[in-house]
């Protein structure tokens, strides 16, 4: 018996360390992509890799780990999941009516960094490249 | 990014950038990317709303910052005469077009054939 359980134990541990290392290199590709400003548009191969990861970390204390197979498991459990839920929420969608190509921009103000107020007016005679984004974070 | 800055002098384009970012947020940033932009604060999405591009889905905003909801990423190009001439949009905020996605359209749409 004792015998069985060091082997399973062995087993279990083995795979705390695989599962953070697909972890790992999951998150090294990803990171890849996202500075090459160039995430695919089918990000299921990149889920299914991540996915594995916390499965093979849920299966390491399935079968039993010892105390430091159980720390990499742990961490390829929680990245593992961690993109899946990003990649989950990230779709998005505009208001009914939204502005479109051909449309004329609508009259706006707001503060700049400075504090300054914008007035849309201040634009008039030059083209314009307007970005909206999620912000700094 | 110094490259772009270049084309959109060339062809008398002003940048403007929108966020719900607070100014001093956007202040402490604007060193990173070096553009002329006029960079706004919309804290209040009264200018997404103008345009119609509040994100309707999930909100997963900045930690530690309340704003109610943030604008779908989005990139016009507008004509001096305030049309809008080229948009680019996420459908996933994790999706982003580069500088060259820009640069094709200043050409396309700004350019003289």
């Amino acid at each position: 018996m004792k015998t069985m359980t060091a082997n399973r134990k062995k087993i279990g541990t083995t795979l705390g360390f695989v599962a953070l290392a697909v972890a790992i290199l999951a998150v090294a590709l990803w990171s890849r992509q996202i500075n090459q400003v160039a995430i695919p548009e089918d990000r299921t191969l990149f889920v299914a890799a991540f996915l594995a990861a916390a499965v093979l970390g849920v299966a390491a204390f399935a079968i039993g780990t010892r105390w430091f197979g159980g720390v990499p498991a742990i961490f390829a459990i929680a990245v593992g999941s961690f993109l899946p839920f990003t990649i989950a929420i990230s779709p998005q969608q505009v208001a009914e009516n939204p502005i479109r190509v051909g449309d004329t921009i609508p009259i706006f103000t707001a503060l700049d960094d400075t504090g300054e107020r914008f007035r849309s007016d201040d634009l008039a005679g030059s083209p314009v490249l307007i970005k909206f984004f999620r912000g700094h974070w | 990014m110094a490259e772009l800055q270049r084309e959109f002098d060339k062809r008398g384009v002003q940048v403007l950038t929108v966020s719900t970012d607070k100014p001093g947020v956007i202040q402490k940033k604007r060193g990173v990317h070096r553009l002329k932009a006029r960079m706004l604060s919309d804290r209040n999405l009264a200018v997404t709303d103008a345009f119609g591009l509040r994100n309707q889905l999930i909100h997963s905003g900045p930690p530690g910052d309340d704003v109610e909801a943030l604008p779908v990423p989005t990139t016009l190009l507008v004509n001096s005469d305030g049309k809008v001439l080229w948009i680019d949009q996420a459908e996933n905020y994790q999706r982003r077009s580069g500088p060259e996605v820009v640069m094709a359209a200043l050409q396309t749409h700004l350019d003289a054939p």
